[in-house]
């Protein structure tokens, strides 16, 4: 049974950016959001658009990637045909080779596409937060009779040599890319979301593969190649929420603007879009009688009797009397213990946070720093964590680190 | 068996005791009563099966069961969804002969084929009126141990008030024992007893093929109840075995213990008691986290996931998807699924059943003993 397009996600990056975050877990499996993973939001965009196919390449740190997706139930990608297959790199008769990029990650499972017969495949990324739908991308591909598309975002013309840009002709047709220019002749950036047909994009990982110069890059190799073709190959305009949360702050930045869905753009509230993720089972989340709670998300688990101010308390947070948490991101499991205060930063899950413990502050004029905790990470009571601070070993009760 | 599952199936009555809170059962039964923000009653004595290595598991339900079946759809949310086994709702039986059951001896009946053909050795049965992180391996070890006929559950306690003052004379409501040494010597049908009591949990653990005699038996004399048909009168031939249960229990008799024990739960003290054993299960909505808006105040409440609250909200019980509008109060108040408070309406000892509106500026106030109920899908 031929599907019509299926999805291949690009999940290996190691998020080295992140550094603290993904010592354990791949960029994908970032929590986000008060109950999310950075993976819920492709997925989810997959089912909602109608792609019940999915395979996640994985390489970097797959474990608790691998567990978090399962069988794909909670994203309803639990299918008889199809389904969600996670695709680490293999042994192969003729050895067995690391992901040399992420042309060759598809290259490697030409055979898991094939099986599908699909007519287009939508490359997606694991590591940006993005409600978009892939069936609209799809009509705009057809109608436009490409042979590859690329999603791409309008940015400031000011930024635009910090990406990958497409010139287009005034039918969206792409005309040149220009990767990271000095002098943008384009201020449309790709997104790194493609759309080819099946043959063309097969045709083009077979040669780029025989290329032993190639780096075996979608951006840097595959896209090149088809320009220097002339292939039918067209921008899709995207114009809602996206955000690259490759880095600490962008990350930080993101999660704070899920509290404000009325001017950020980004709505987890929507029905008609729902997230998908996997359930935490606790029970519903309790706030004392003494607790300060304003512009929060809070979610199952927590128990919070101190102050929480705009912030985000995963699954199972708690935060004792006299506690503040204030501009944080905290991730589940994580115990803010009686006169702590955590602001302005990222605390990762299961990390203990000691009496009257200081982490981060919040900035003074033109500072920007996120002190930024490691998950399973013990702070002692009365110790000091600067704001531009990245802590991944315990501190010791009365230490300060900066 | 190589791992840890128990050796019994699970049956479980989720209409028993419906009649007690008619208001909350008028579009679905006991089992599938809303509790604990985010729970029905029948998560906690399904989960703790599931959490006992049980997993075949019967719900013979009897009517009003549509909410109970979308509820627990095929079973995955409990680990329930299996080849062997797993859950299997049983619909009354359309035929002429077989009416709709009244006691459990019926009810029984119309599943001795299926009994027959399983192979666990023992079977547990319970009501789903009781919210409880309930341990089923001690009992069925004390079970096995004692070599009784039947083990039964039983809380030290007072006779609940509602159970005394709710009455109608043609219904067996509930039960205590006398208890010697462990086993039970008496079995008293709706006694008036003042004092701590004996008080039936109404969990049984029996021998499947024992079960199966006793019922065909019974059911072939026209017998209903299994208390007061089969246990009562054999009290001197059967070794029935007492199993005091000293867990955290909510029992719902009527509407003011479904506010109070829900109300209980904001203590952080019962509230581990009930949850902090093993996990209770139930279906996934999806939601996303409770949105705290700028001018919200909270203080003591319990909210599930879906909730966005910008009014003022105290000593409440929040289920999945509450909205709270500016301006709003709501205080001693439990708001099942989806009530939406307009802005500047006002609440107090006030009971939502799901999807109601409290239209803008409305006021509404019940008392203490006397819980206000909105039933279901009204526009207040």
């Amino acid at each position: 049974m031929a599907k019509e397009m299926i999805a291949m996600l690009l999940a290996g990056g190691q998020g080295s950016r992140l550094y603290a975050l993904t010592q354990k877990l791949a960029k994908p499996a970032v929590p986000f959001g008060g109950k999310y993973r950075i993976i819920d939001f492709p997925l989810s965009n997959c089912v909602n658009s109608g792609i019940d196919t999915v395979g996640i390449l994985t390489q970097y740190q797959p474990l608790v990637l691998n567990e978090y997706i399962g069988n794909g139930q909670p994203w309803d990608l639990d299918r008889l045909h199809g389904g969600v297959h996670v695709l680490p790199p293999y042994q192969q008769a003729t050895g067995s080779d690391w992901y040399k990029g992420t042309a060759n990650a598809i290259y490697q499972n030409i055979s898991f596409i094939e099986r599908y017969n699909p007519q287009y495949v939508i490359i997606l990324s694991g590591d940006q937060i993005c409600k978009q739908d892939y069936s609209d991308f799809l009509r705009f591909h057809k109608e436009k009779n490409a042979e590859f598309s690329v999603a791409v975002m309008e940015v400031p013309w000011d930024d635009a040599s910090r990406f990958g840009l497409m010139v287009t002709d005034e039918n969206d047709k792409i005309t040149e890319f220009q990767e990271k220019p000095k002098n943008p002749k384009s201020n449309l950036a790709s997104m790194g979301i493609y759309i080819f047909n099946w043959d063309i994009l097969k045709r083009y990982l077979i040669e780029d593969e025989a290329d032993p110069n190639s780096e075996n890059d979608f951006g840097n190799n595959i896209i090149p190649n088809l320009l220097r073709d002339g292939r039918n190959m067209y921008a899709y305009h995207f114009n809602g929420y996206w955000k690259d949360v490759g880095t600490i702050s962008s990350l930080w930045e993101a999660n704070m603007e899920v509290l404000d869905p009325e001017h950020s753009g980004i709505n987890l509230f929507d029905d008609k879009w729902k997230i998908y993720s996997r359930n935490s089972g606790m029970t519903g989340h309790r706030i004392t009688a003494d607790a300060v709670v304003e512009n929060s998300m809070i979610t199952d688990g927590c128990r919070v009797a101190g102050t929480v101010k705009h912030s985000i308390l995963f699954a199972g947070v708690q935060v004792e009397p006299g506690a503040v948490v204030e501009d944080a991101v905290v991730m589940g499991g994580t115990i803010i213990k009686s006169g702590a205060v955590v602001q302005h930063c990222i605390v990762a899950e299961n990390v203990v946070i000691g009496e009257n413990a200081v982490v981060g502050a919040m900035p003074a004029d033109g500072e920007k720093g996120v002190a930024t905790i490691g998950s399973g990470v013990y702070i002692g009571d009365n110790a000091k964590v600067g704001p531009n601070a990245m802590v991944n070993n315990n501190v010791k009760g009365g230490e300060e680190q900066w | 068996m190589v791992n840890s599952n128990a050796d019994a199936l699970g049956i479980i009555f989720p209409n028993s005791y419906d009649s007690l809170v008619p208001e909350l059962v008028s579009e679905r039964l006991m089992a599938s009563i809303p509790f604990a923000s985010r729970y029905r009653m029948v998560d906690f004595i399904l989960s703790s099966m599931v959490n006992c290595g049980i997993g075949n598991v019967s719900i013979i339900v009897r009517k009003n069961y549509h909410s109970l079946m979308d509820h627990l759809g095929s079973g995955r949310e409990w680990d329930l969804t299996r080849k062997n086994g797993g859950l299997n709702i049983v619909p009354p039986f359309a035929e002429k002969s077989v009416a709709v059951y009244n006691g459990r001896v019926e009810a029984l009946a119309s599943i001795l084929g299926f009994l027959r053909s399983q192979k666990e050795k023992y079977v547990v049965m319970s009501d789903a009126d009781i919210a409880v992180n309930f341990d089923f391996n001690a009992m069925i070890d004390a079970h096995i141990k004692s070599g009784a006929d039947v083990t039964v559950a039983y809380l030290e306690e007072e006779i609940p008030a509602s159970a005394l003052a709710a009455h109608p004379e043609d219904k067996n409501l509930y039960y205590t024992f006398d208890v010697e040494d462990g086993w039970v010597k008496g079995l008293k049908i709706n006694p008036k007893d003042a004092g701590i009591q004996n008080f039936s949990m109404n969990i049984y653990i029996v021998g499947r093929e024992f079960l199966i005699e006793q019922i065909s038996n019974a059911y072939a004399h026209g017998y209903i109840y299994f208390e007061r048909d089969i246990l009562a009168p054999q009290l001197d031939t059967l070794k029935i075995r007492a199993f005091r249960f000293d867990g955290y229990v909510a029992q719902i008799n009527d509407m003011k213990s479904y506010f109070d024990e829900n109300m209980k739960l904001l203590k952080d003290e019962n509230l581990d008691a009930l949850f902090s054993s093993n996990p209770i299960y139930t279906k996934i909505r999806d939601d996303n986290p409770t949105r705290y808006i700028a001018g919200a105040r909270a203080a003591n409440i319990m909210a599930a996931d879906g909730c966005v609250i910008e009014g003022d909200v105290e000593n409440s019980v929040l289920f999945r998807g509450v909205k709270i509008a500016k301006g709003a109060k709501v205080k001693n108040c439990i708001l099942m699924q989806d009530t939406v408070v307009e802005a500047d309406a006002c609440l107090e000892y006030v009971i939502t059943d799901k999807n109601v509106t409290i239209t803008s500026g409305k006021e509404l106030k019940g008392t203490d003993s006397f819980p206000v109920f909105v039933a279901k899908h009204q526009k207040v």
